[in-house]
């Protein structure tokens, strides 16, 4: 084997890394055409994309993919993400994120702050996606349905929006060497260490005697 | 250019039903008749549709004395002040022109529906075919002319009249004092004035799909004025974090183990 190979953790199976950008790419077009839809000061998106009209449908159609990458990811991940009573002490400290912290607990696949992610898309996606469907066809619900259909879907799209920008910062530049976990699935054995420690230890156990 | 606002005001008392005001605005506006179906009254069709604006409901009323009365309430956009389906309309398809009366452009209109709901009078209704809403636009058209509405024009009681806003409002309470006070002036009081108001016989309360107090729904302004500015302040005070986060702490860097572990 390569020292390069030796080095590097598979931490991602392409499955999960199809999932996470089907996921992620029709979350961001929905915000975007979604934004473009809400705001004249982002009137470009609609002149962008053909207009209001079409983006409107387009705005549907990536929701429709949206709900069933989101369905898959739920099934997915929902094991690794599964809180544990040791995630509490992980965000009393912040994930050492905020200020220096030296007993952060050892993280398994995911740490407390993915965790927290992962739920709150997986709640507030719920939401975005069920009324998104009311929106699509609102007289064919009670009125009052219809009515905060709209405004839970304008709450959950800023929960989204807002959770999203953390998760690109501390995906990419806020941690460095992360981001390809998402694209080649592989990462160095030091960010392992770091980052999920007990789960690498119990991955490096089971493959020790093959 | 002075600002001048229309009102039309709609004496139910004097209302005989005989619809001339349905017939003129499909005929004014071009708007096809649809297949209807009797349901035991005089109210055809049942309800508003994307071709019918206005509508004359037929109600059988009897009040506390046991006195039964027959009640007739045209039926129509109130174009409100403070219109709840403008507020929502994402595309400018719905605006208030300079008459005070809320316009309609279906070049504009994308079919999202959103107004529908947010309507306080449940006025706007949607046409499956052109993907577009309809609603009455208090003939936009005639009155830029200087013409009256057709429906005005039609009306052979006068029980459809328009005027300059203070003016009809005055005429409005004048009514009111002929009839003795028995009645009730609707439409001055609410969503910043509506630019069609009733003189009703009865209590609000009486009329069939006629909200006592119409506002601008709770879930309209949560919407409008909370949580949509607060996507972009939001998404955007969090970036603000990120960047002082990255400039303060630094990015979190993984701990490798120094020399000899390769």
């Amino acid at each position: 084997m390569s020292g390069k190979i030796q080095n590097m953790v598979r931490v991602t199976d392409p499955i999960e890394r199809i999932a996470h950008w089907l996921l992620a790419g029709s979350c961001l077009f929905c915000l975007f055409t979604g934004l473009g839809i809400m705001f004249r000061s982002w009137e470009f998106i609609p002149e962008l994309l053909g207009g209001l009209y079409a983006v409107k449908w387009m705005h549907i159609f990536s929701g429709v993919v949206f709900a069933f990458a989101l369905a898959y990811a739920f099934m997915m991940w929902k094991k690794d993400c599964a809180f544990e009573p040791d995630d509490a002490k992980w965000i009393a400290q912040g994930g050492g994120y905020l200020w220096k912290t030296n007993n952060l607990p050892p993280v398994y696949k995911y740490n407390a702050g993915q965790k927290l992610f992962f739920w709150f898309v997986v709640v507030f996606g719920a939401l975005i996606v069920l009324s998104g469907l009311v929106m699509w066809n609102p007289t064919a619900f009670p009125i009052a349905v219809a009515r905060w259909s709209y405004a839970l879907h304008a709450l959950s799209a800023l929960v989204i929006g807002s959770f999203f920008v953390v998760h690109l910062y501390l995906g990419t530049i806020g941690n460095p060497g992360t981001f390809q976990a998402m694209t080649t699935g592989w990462c160095s054995r030091a960010w392992c260490e770091t980052h999920c420690p007990r789960w690498l230890a119990e991955r490096e156990k089971g493959s020790s005697e093959s | 250019m002075k600002k001048t606002e229309y009102i039309k005001l709609i004496d139910t008392t004097r209302c005989t039903a005989c619809r001339g005001c349905q017939v003129a605005c499909k005929q004014w506006n071009e708007m096809p008749a649809s297949r209807t179906r009797n349901f035991g009254s005089y109210q055809n069709p049942p309800d508003l549709q994307w071709n019918t604006w206005t509508l004359i409901r037929f109600q059988e009323h009897v009040d506390k004395n046991g006195d039964f009365k027959w009640l007739f309430r045209k039926d129509g956009c109130m174009h409100c002040t403070e219109a709840a389906c403008i507020k929502v309309c994402p595309s400018g398809a719905l605006y208030h022109t300079e008459f005070g009366t809320v316009g309609i452009n279906q070049k504009l209109c994308i079919g999202c529906k959103a107004c529908i709901s947010a309507c306080p009078f449940d006025i706007p209704r949607f046409n499956q075919e052109t993907e577009k809403v309809y609603k009455c636009d208090l003939c936009y058209d005639r009155l830029k002319g200087g013409q009256q509405p057709a429906c005005v024009l039609s009306c052979p009681t006068s029980a459809i009249t328009i005027g300059e806003r203070e003016a009809m409002i005055d005429k409005a309470y004048r009514r009111l004092d002929q009839l003795g006070g028995k009645g009730v002036v609707y439409g001055d009081k609410f969503v910043g004035g509506t630019h069609v108001m009733y003189i009703l016989s009865e209590d609000p309360a009486v009329y069939d799909k006629l909200p006592v107090k119409p506002r601008i729904p709770a879930s309209v302004i949560l919407w409008k004025n909370l949580f949509k500015p607060f996507t972009l302040i939001g998404m955007g005070a969090v970036a603000g974090m990120a960047a002082l986060h990255y400039l303060i702490k630094g990015p979190h860097e993984v701990h490798e183990k120094k020399e000899g572990d390769e």
